[in-house]
């Protein structure tokens, strides 16, 4: 999906003039790096940054620390909509973690000086020191290669930050007027977010690399005669203003309103609770795969370090289950990772230092894996060495910024297409009696355990046709069996990616990932009313 | 003391702020409207996990939002996190080329009607020295303790202690006199407040069972002495929750402690909101189109809940201290009286006739629900079938104007029997309104501060004082097996 200047210049970019127009734009950021007075923010790549950066490293290290490492992040946000409203904010912030006799101390400021964050260093030594009551603890952290001073900038056609502000929201509004044209047809005000961060990571064991990592987004709802559907095609994605002019969104804003009106075509009826196949569209497949198995498989959760906060998980011991504990059908094969190009959970390094690789959390339905950290990893070591494998962190730790403490979140995941040429149509078409359902919402209990989905839009199939409207349906489900019920998987074509954002923590940080999954029939799901009261 | 610890950098001085958001109006170019707006925060943290400390922290961060409308322009707001000079002066000149970029007719200096300036409620709970003051030490020290009692039973303990302080400010209200339209509805005098929140999981090592409780405060020290306490009840909770047995889903008689009523009473709390019924939105307190008079009308007047229960907020009260906005009258707000629906919250644009003036009336951000005499123990000494609830989590609204809700019960569900606690039950899922159960209610025990802490960094203050509740009838649809 390359942009090529000629369609741009199609939708009315210049792309000079958008040049021009940023430069016109001053950045509210500048910083005293210590060559005597005030900067705007260097480039990351800059040397300078990379010595304060060991700066703040050593003076954790001459405070006592046995480990540390230092993030430097600048961040850019612009968020505009089709009524012309801009919001641009920036930020830089400095973080320093420290290990000392098993605890970590963190310390963050908006600063970025010399003085600072040698402040900063020995405040997270202290803040480590402080924790030393109680027994001694130990923290082991799985082995990771140094990172000789590298720099990677996440590939993007089009970076939304040189494209004026005010032919976005032009662009914003003629997608919604694409909608208004047509009688009946709706649509919220459209909307784009844009993120740049810019970081630089630092260790103790001498690793340093800098990154420029992109996320840009869009919300479109639109409604036709009391249904409802959102542009998919616009979740959060690690791409630039391509996820915005790389697409036919006109196109596929007519396609949906097509499909708008043929649904609203059907008749309308309330659910019969019962047992039903059910024909999960992409979109549905992958918020219940992050419920679930993207939940459980973080092995933090698991042992119970997330137990105050978002919860534990529905595998309680990983050792037992790893390689043997069945989770799914055969077909089942779940791959995670941070460095598919697009993805919004997209990094060249995570927020150790920890180089992105791919790997696989479900093989043929057997849990195969965790999501860890350097120090989450050494916590399976044991089953690690006993099938010969190295014990290396997955590259899970993230942070919003500087900030905030790396936590394990959860990567991109990928769930493995079907043999069959099968997609949300034809999938439909094999059903003789069942329902359909896009864009459930779903809400799952603390230890992604179980969970009730609900969704504006389902269809009662009858011999492989759509033939009524069901309102008010929940879908009831325990995951241990939810993936063990899979009648089939759509094939390779029918896989779609998304954007999601998800919580954990104390306090609660927010980040994003992306999860791609083709439409699965599922042989019974139990069919409820939810508000039908006991 | 108080001069001392502001000056230490954490949260931004009345001085600095002051002297910041002069230097930030001196750079504006072109006249038109500035307003500034500025907010610090400073956090210390610390989480526990299988009983060992893990992590301690101390982070901060400032925020100033400059927003300029030049003539006829529209608001242009940049936000930086730099405060020299060189920051600021290329934050205002940003602001000022987007007020340009989206010049309309018609709209620039002026545009907002006189509003009244109340003064700040005096003497508001909601700053203590001794949670600015509470170190990385004091704070690992009650972690530690809170440790001990989980170990001495055998069980698996997880937590989190912060403390936090916080200020904003606005130009406007710092400098009258650099004010170019009128007093607008958002701008709010230097404020600083605190807050120390506490909480606590217990589980045993085969994970059938878990206990919790915490607390939030403006005040370290209630949280500190309160911290023993705590440990004990989330400890005590997690031995006697173990193995639970599976109930058949069903209407039951509840038993709901203080954090479960919080919790259930969460969407309720929320939607004391007037203009969402008076434009004919979804919302309980909508009645019916009047066709007569062209307008919607509210059930404000109306029986809605049982005559017991009045929900309220008086801001002298010191575990109910609010930052207080300019425009809201520094008065108590009641908005349920005794079963009757008082007041509904309206921002500074809701119809002037109506309201007589130009002042907001408060949503429920922090709020007392009275109570009754009863204690848990007499509750349950008077149950003849009934469960006890700790709490709710993951409660989910389904329909906005029953306020019908799910969510899942969590840390401790027992069985009662005949005045008797006689088994530990699985979680179930329930399916309920906060409404009905406050037309269900049979006891009704004394209201007690409650876990509601503010959740972003520079939140304002949210406590809640709340009852514990018996209400019969209370609907549990589906067991979960996760505890």
């Amino acid at each position: 999906m390359t942009i090529s200047r000629r369609q741009l210049l199609k939708y009315g970019f210049k792309i000079g003039a958008s040049a021009a127009a940023l430069g016109a734009l001053p950045r509210p950021l500048y910083v005293d790096l210590g060559d005597g007075g005030l900067e705007a923010v260097p480039p990351i790549e800059s040397e300078r940054i990379r010595e304060l950066a060991f700066r703040a490293v050593e003076a954790a290290r001459d405070a006592g620390a046995a480990y540390a490492d230092v993030r430097l992040t600048h961040t850019r946000m612009r968020r505009i909509t089709a009524t012309g409203d801009i919001g641009d904010e920036e930020q830089v912030a400095v973080g320093v973690r420290a290990l000392v006799a098993g605890r970590w101390g963190f310390a963050s400021s908006p600063m970025w000086s010399r003085d600072e964050v040698a402040r900063l260093g020995r405040e997270a030594a202290y803040q480590a020191k402080s924790a030393a009551v109680g027994p001694a603890y130990e923290v082991v952290l799985a082995d990771v290669p140094v990172v000789h001073d590298e720099h990677w900038t996440m590939p993007v056609e089009v970076d939304p930050f040189e494209v004026s502000p005010f032919e976005i929201a032009d662009y914003l509004a003629a997608l919604t007027n694409v909608v208004s044209r047509f009688p009946g047809h709706r649509s919220d005000v459209a909307s784009a977010n844009f993120y740049v961060q810019e970081k630089a990571f630092a260790s103790s064991a001498g690793s340093y690399c800098t990154q420029r990592l992109y996320r840009t987004e869009g919300e479109l709802s639109l409604a036709f005669e009391g249904v409802r559907r959102r542009l998919d095609a616009l979740t959060p994605a690690g791409m630039g203003w391509e996820l915005f002019a790389g697409q036919q969104l006109r196109e596929e804003i007519r396609r949906l309103m097509d499909e708008l009106e043929e649904d609203a075509k059907l008749p309308v009826k309330p659910v019969e609770v019962g047992r039903y196949e059910v024909v999960c569209d992409a979109i549905s497949v992958a918020t219940l795969l992050e419920s679930t198995l993207g939940t459980a498989t973080q092995l933090d959760r698991v042992l119970g370090f997330e137990a105050n906060a978002s919860g534990t998980s529905y595998f309680s011991d990983p050792l037992a289950m790893l390689g043997s504990h069945q989770v799914g059908v055969p077909a089942l094969t779940l791959t995670a990772n941070r460095n598919e190009r697009g993805a919004a959970g997209t990094v060249r390094w995570d927020d150790e230092g920890v180089e992105s690789e791919e790997f696989t959390l479900v093989r043929d339905g057997i849990l195969a894996d965790f999501q860890t950290t350097r120090e989450s990893a050494s916590w399976l070591a044991e089953y690690y060495r006993g099938t010969g494998r190295a014990v290396r962190s997955h590259g899970c730790a993230v942070a919003p910024s500087a900030l905030e403490i790396p936590l394990q979140h959860v990567p991109n995941l990928r769930l493995a297409a079907g043999p069959d040429d099968l997609d949300f149509d034809s999938a439909i078409a094999g059903v003789k009696s069942g329902l359909a359902v896009r864009g459930l919402v779903v809400d799952v209990d603390f230890q992604g355990g179980a969970g009730l989905g609900r969704s504006g839009l389902v269809y009662e199939i009858k011999g492989g046709q759509r033939v009524a409207r069901v309102v008010g349906a929940g879908f009831l489900f325990r995951s241990a069996e939810l993936w063990k019920d899979v009648v089939a998987l759509g094939g390779h074509g029918s896989v779609q990616r998304f954007g999601m954002m998800a919580r954990k923590g104390e306090p609660a940080q927010a980040t994003y990932h992306s999860v791609a999954a083709p439409p699965v029939v599922f042989g019974q799901f139990t069919v409820i009313d939810p508000t039908r009261k006991a | 003391m108080i001069g001392r610890s502001l000056h230490d950098g954490r949260i931004l001085s009345p001085d600095d702020c002051r002297a910041l958001l002069r230097r930030v109006h001196a750079l504006a170019e072109g006249g038109g409207d500035t307003a500034i707006r500025v907010s610090s925060w400073w956090h210390g943290e610390l989480r526990w996990a299988r009983n060992q400390i893990r992590t301690l922290s101390d982070r901060r961060d400032v925020r100033l939002t400059v927003i300029r409308t030049v003539r006829n322009g529209r608001d242009g707001a940049v936000t930086t996190n730099q405060l020299d000079d060189a920051s600021l002066e290329a934050a205002v000149r940003a602001a000022e080329r987007q007020s340009r970029m989206g010049a309309k007719i018609g709209r620039g200096v002026g545009f907002y009607p006189q509003f009244p300036h109340y003064e700040p409620f005096p003497n508001a709970a909601i700053w203590s020295d001794a949670t600015f003051e509470a170190a990385a030490l004091a704070r690992a020290e009650v972690a530690r303790r809170m440790i001990a009692h989980a170990e001495a039973q055998g069980m698996l303990s997880a937590g989190y202690l912060e403390v936090r302080a916080a200020m904003t400010a606005t130009l406007g209200t710092e400098f009258p006199e650099l004010r170019t339209g009128e007093h607008a509805f958002w701008e709010q005098p230097y404020v600083r407040w605190t807050q120390a929140q506490g909480s606590m999981t217990v589980r045993n090592a085969a994970g059938t069972g878990s206990g919790w409780a915490g607390l939030s405060s403006y005040d370290w020290r209630r949280l500190e002495s309160a911290s023993g306490a705590l440990a004990e009840r989330a400890v005590q909770k997690c031995v006697a929750s173990q193995d639970p047995v599976a109930l058949e889903p069903g209407r039951y008689t509840v038993i709901l402690e203080p954090q479960a009523v919080a919790d259930l009473m969460e969407p309720l709390i929320q939607s004391f909101n007037r203009e969402p019924p008076e434009m004919g939105l979804t919302s309980p307190w909508r009645l019916a189109y009047d066709e007569a008079l062209g307008l919607w009308r509210t059930k404000l007047g109306m029986k809605v809940v049982d005559e017991r229960i009045t929900i309220s907020h008086d801001p002298a009260d010191p575990d109910q201290g609010i930052v207080m906005h300019p425009l809201d009258l520094p008065e108590p707000v009641t908005w349920i009286e005794r079963g009757v629906l008082k007041n509904l919250g309206h921002d500074w644009a809701t119809e002037v006739e109506k309201l007589k003036g130009w002042h907001a009336v408060r949503g429920a951000d922090a709020y007392r629900m009275s109570g009754g005499d009863t204690s848990l123990d007499e509750m349950i000494r008077t149950t003849r079938r009934g469960l006890l609830v700790t709490r709710f989590s993951n409660v989910a609204v389904l329909d906005g104007e029953s306020l019908l809700s799910t969510g899942l019960t969590r840390d401790g569900l027992w069985l009662i029997e005949n005045g008797q606690i006689t088994k530990a039950v699985k979680n179930f899922r329930f399916t309920e309104s906060p409404l009905f159960v406050l037309n269900h209610i049979e006891q009704l025990g004394e209201p007690v501060p409650v876990f509601r802490p503010t959740k972003r960094e520079g939140d304002r203050l949210r406590p809640a004082i709340v009852p514990p509740v018996k209400a019969r009838d209370f609907s549990f649809t589906s067991v979960i097996d996760a505890i």
